[in-house]
């Protein structure tokens, strides 16, 4: 019983804190009968005839004992869930977590889409939006605000509108929220620096140093495999993986206009003087002090990852809890295995930008993009499902489990999600961390820290918590800027990030003298190839709505 | 009886039905026609519609018949395709892959053919056979694995052994000309064996008693390879050759995008990696139908063009 009265108690503090959902009002009879509603006996908005919805859900696979995505105890739950409140008969169809955005392509094109989809790629959305692919859902959600309490009350105003174009007035998708804003980290080998008595660095020099300590105590620290050592890793993506040692060449003063208008790439690569991170990797490069095959492995490909968790590489920047992930199989448990228990990843921070900030660009509060594609006969039944899936009590629900079966709490009040470990029940195993595939409406667990933290098996919680400080420390969270959409755009993001690390990775293996002309020439390509029309435009479009102005307030 | 019963009741009929006798008889044999030509038609012809797509503008929500055009009379995507960059590099790269598969790719399975031929053992020529064309079933993403384990600069089992010996690595797949060389000798290693089999069938159809006459009249081994084997195989070489031909600008996907990496992208984008990164996966389906169709009518062109010259030197063509 306590276990039950303990998620009551979380569930009503969640409720509490989105008081949006207080707002909500009945909506008037007019309204229900012409949309074939009624109110229930437990006063929810029920279709008077079942209603029927398919629902995409991200699959990652079986592995470790996982269960088929769409046919398992929590689909099941949430089936009956929603038939019984809202009279609406769910089926979920999968789609690959990883070619998601490909497969929603192929899916769209064939007009098989589900109802009510998910995806990372808003220009995706767009392109089928302006061949009339997607249902506009302006109308639904402002006619039918009454009757969608937990859509509003869960993503307010800023998620549910962040897509509304001011001109058109056209949404043609809702925003996730994103729980944990964390994006990247720069990690460590903490025995390593034990071994040679080094502290954290706080400072590129510093680093600089460690690495140079690194790969000349290659002997002592991996003794017969000295030859593999590698100081510092990356791959081919090194837009991702050097981000924090790029954020700190961006000037300090870079106005909100100008992170705008050289926003387009996710990497921050059209920032002003981010050529010049480059050349420092370029230097590192040359000193042997990188991983000398790096550009050759593309995506998926572990290579890079079998190296890190062997115990070859010094230090690396991922995303900010990348080597706490996957428990046994991630790079901290392997290295437990492999190396020893005081084998650890330490985060550190050490990247200060001109003003002495570690400064770290973070993304907007959304994450994926819920739509509704032409093909969706259903669409107030869809709002509806994702209103129940917005209901704070239904996200505890999903992503905490039962106590005993999917989580423990821990003494300090912390709720530690141990499904798929030991002691965990697995038919209640979860196919994603905290099944964020199932709540669609946001990312992440809405949890402090100390929970979040408590989720990584075989990790020291300590050191999740320094990561994830590191992660958000002095970070500048990028501000909405309302222009509608910026045709540019339109099919540029496969080419330009093809182009981008094309580009990034050759300017790092050139020799040191020629970095300049190799990074000019493809710069200027990169430029003449898309990026500076899209560059014309936003600044076109900045200038008409915000003129002279060069910050948001 | 039974045919002594027929044969006046179908000459008492009509000449005009003549037609319908013949189907009775052979309607079997046409139904079995049906499916492949509902094949054809419906797969290959049906579909060729769909090639206005390249001069209007996609919208899935239309069919290809109610698609505006596109601007420039329907051109727009035929100058986009030739004002980027990317492009003519990948036209270039195509043209120049290809013909070094030619150069060097072709002459190998005759090669391999002439010498399989002269081996005096069976078994060990069965054996070499099979193991020769054994490669033709990899894919190209297990033969870029293979590629990788083996030729990477620091983790790659050859460069470690070079590194061993005390000789410099060499930059398979990390220096562009490099990489071609080794997409071209990857290319012959993956499909020799198998292009062996069509002129191995060619010269067991040779007439023996040719080899015989030129034993009498003194020829030695070399002798009757140049002057027996290789006549003998010369339509069937030319036939391939005119084939080889009209692919100079058609170009695999999967061989290119599987070995290629970020550092050679200059020499490895070809058309097709570029109709899917610029094209399918930016979903500019126009521009992928406009540079499939540009594909399609050059190779068209050399086709019939290699055909008209193998004619003129007077083989016979494929037309």
């Amino acid at each position: 019983m306590r276990k039950y009265l303990a998620l009551l108690l979380a569930a009503m503090m969640m409720a509490s804190l989105f008081s949006f959902a207080a707002m909500a009002e009945t909506a008037d009879s007019a309204l229900l009968a012409e949309a074939g509603l009624e109110i229930g006996s437990d006063g929810a908005y029920r279709f008077t005839e079942t209603r029927k919805i398919t629902v995409e859900i991200f699959d990652r696979g079986l592995d470790n004992g996982k269960t088929p995505a769409h046919d398992n105890l929590w689909t099941q739950w949430i089936h009956d869930s929603v038939l019984e409140k809202h009279n609406i008969e769910v089926e979920f169809q999968p789609v690959d977590r990883w070619s998601e955005d490909t497969q929603i392509n192929n899916l769209l094109a064939a007009g098989d889409a589900p109802d009510v989809c998910v995806t990372y790629s808003y220009p995706a959305i767009q392109q089928y939006a302006n061949m009339g692919g997607v249902v506009d859902l302006a109308e639904y959600v402002d006619k039918y605000a009454a009757v969608l309490p937990n859509l509003w009350g869960w993503l307010g105003d800023y998620n549910v509108n962040y897509d509304r174009d001011p001109f058109t007035g056209t949404l043609w998708a809702l925003e996730a929220k994103l729980a944990v804003n964390t994006r990247i980290g720069t990690f460590v080998r903490k025995d390593w620096l034990e071994k040679l008595g080094l502290d954290e660095p706080t400072s590129i020099e510093e680093y600089e140093d460690m690495l140079r300590a690194f790969r000349d105590n290659a002997e002592l620290l991996l003794g017969a495999d000295a030859d593999k050592m590698v100081p510092f890793s990356t791959s081919y993506d090194v837009g991702w993986r050097t981000d924090h040692l790029a954020a700190a060449f961006i000037p300090d003063a870079m106005t909100d206009k100008d992170q705008f208008v050289y926003g387009f790439d996710d990497r921050h690569i059209m920032y002003p003087n981010y050529k010049e991170a480059i050349r420092k990797l370029n230097e590192w490069y040359n000193e042997g002090l990188i991983w000398q095959d790096f550009a050759l492995y593309g995506d998926g490909d572990t290579t890079e990852d079998n190296m890190i968790k062997a115990g070859y590489v010094g230090s690396l920047i991922h995303s900010w809890d990348q080597p706490y992930r996957d428990g046994d199989n991630g790079y901290t448990g392997n290295l437990h295995t492999m190396v020893g228990p005081e084998a650890d990843w330490v985060s550190v921070t050490t990247f200060k930008n001109d003003a002495g900030l570690y400064r770290k660009f973070l993304s907007q509060p959304i994450d994926r993009k819920v739509f509704l594609p032409g093909t969706n006969d259903e669409p107030l039944a869809s709002l509806l499902y994702i209103d129940f899936i917005s209901d704070a009590e239904n996200i505890m629900f999903l992503q905490l489990g039962e106590e005993g079966k999917t989580h423990r709490v821990l003494e300090n009040g912390a709720y530690q999600n141990i499904s798929g470990q030991e002691g965990s029940d697995p038919e209640w195993i979860q196919n994603s961390l905290n099944n964020i595939d199932y709540t669609i409406t946001i990312n992440g667990l809405n949890l402090p820290i100390e929970s979040i933290a408590a989720g990584y098996a075989g990790v020291d919680p300590a050191l999740v918590v320094k990561a994830y400080e590191a992660s958000l420390k002095d970070g500048r969270v990028a501000k909405k800027v309302a222009t509608g959409e910026i045709v540019s755009e339109a099919g540029m993001a496969s080419p330009l990030k093809e182009k981008r690390d094309v580009m990034l990775d050759n300017a790092i293996i050139a020799k040191p003298e020629d970095f300049d002309s190799v990074w000019d020439a493809a710069w200027a390509d990169y430029l003449a190839s898309g990026a500076q029309d899209i560059i014309n435009e936003r600044l076109a479009a900045w200038e008409s709505i915000y003129g002279e102005a060069t910050m948001l307030p | 009886m039974n045919t002594t019963a027929r044969a006046p009741a179908v000459q008492v009929r009509p000449k005009s039905s003549g037609g319908m006798t013949y189907m009775r008889r052979y309607w079997t044999l046409y139904l079995l026609l049906a499916l492949p030509l509902a094949y054809f038609f419906i797969f290959k012809y049906l579909p060729i519609a769909n090639i206005l797509v390249a001069f209007k503008q996609y919208n899935i929500t239309k069919t290809v018949w109610q698609m505006q055009w596109a601007k420039n009379n329907g051109w727009e995507f035929f100058i986009k395709a030739f004002s980027n960059r990317d492009f003519r590099y990948a036209v270039r790269n195509t043209i120049m892959l290809n013909m070094l598969d030619l150069v060097a790719g072709f002459p190998a399975p005759i090669l391999l053919a002439l010498l399989l031929n002269e081996l005096p053992y069976r078994k060990f020529k069965r054996v070499t056979q099979t193991v020769a064309y054994m490669p033709h079933f990899l894919s190209w993403i297990i033969i870029s694995q293979l590629a990788l384990q083996l030729f990477a600069p620091t983790n790659g089992l050859v460069n470690m052994a070079l590194r061993g010996a005390g000789f410099n690595t060499i930059p398979f797949l990390n220096e562009s000309w490099h990489w071609v060389a080794t997409y071209v000798f990857l290319g012959i290693w993956q499909s020799v064996g198998w292009n062996t089999i069509i002129y191995l069938a060619a010269i067991t159809g040779i007439n023996p008693e040719l080899y015989e006459a030129a034993s009498v009249d003194g020829a030695g081994r070399f002798r009757k390879i140049f002057h027996v084997t290789l006549p003998g195989l010369k339509p069937t070489i030319v036939v391939l050759l005119i084939l080889s031909l009209g692919r100079i600008l058609g170009s695999d996907f999967d061989r290119p995008y599987a070995l290629t990496n970020k550092i050679v992208n200059d020499v490895s984008n070809v058309i097709a990696t570029f109709v899917y990164t610029s094209g399918i996966k930016s979903m500019q389906f126009s521009l992928a139908t406009a540079v499939g169709l540009f594909q399609s009518v050059v190779c068209v062109i050399f086709l019939v063009a290699a055909n008209t010259i193998a004619e003129r030197m007077g083989e016979r063509g494929l037309m």
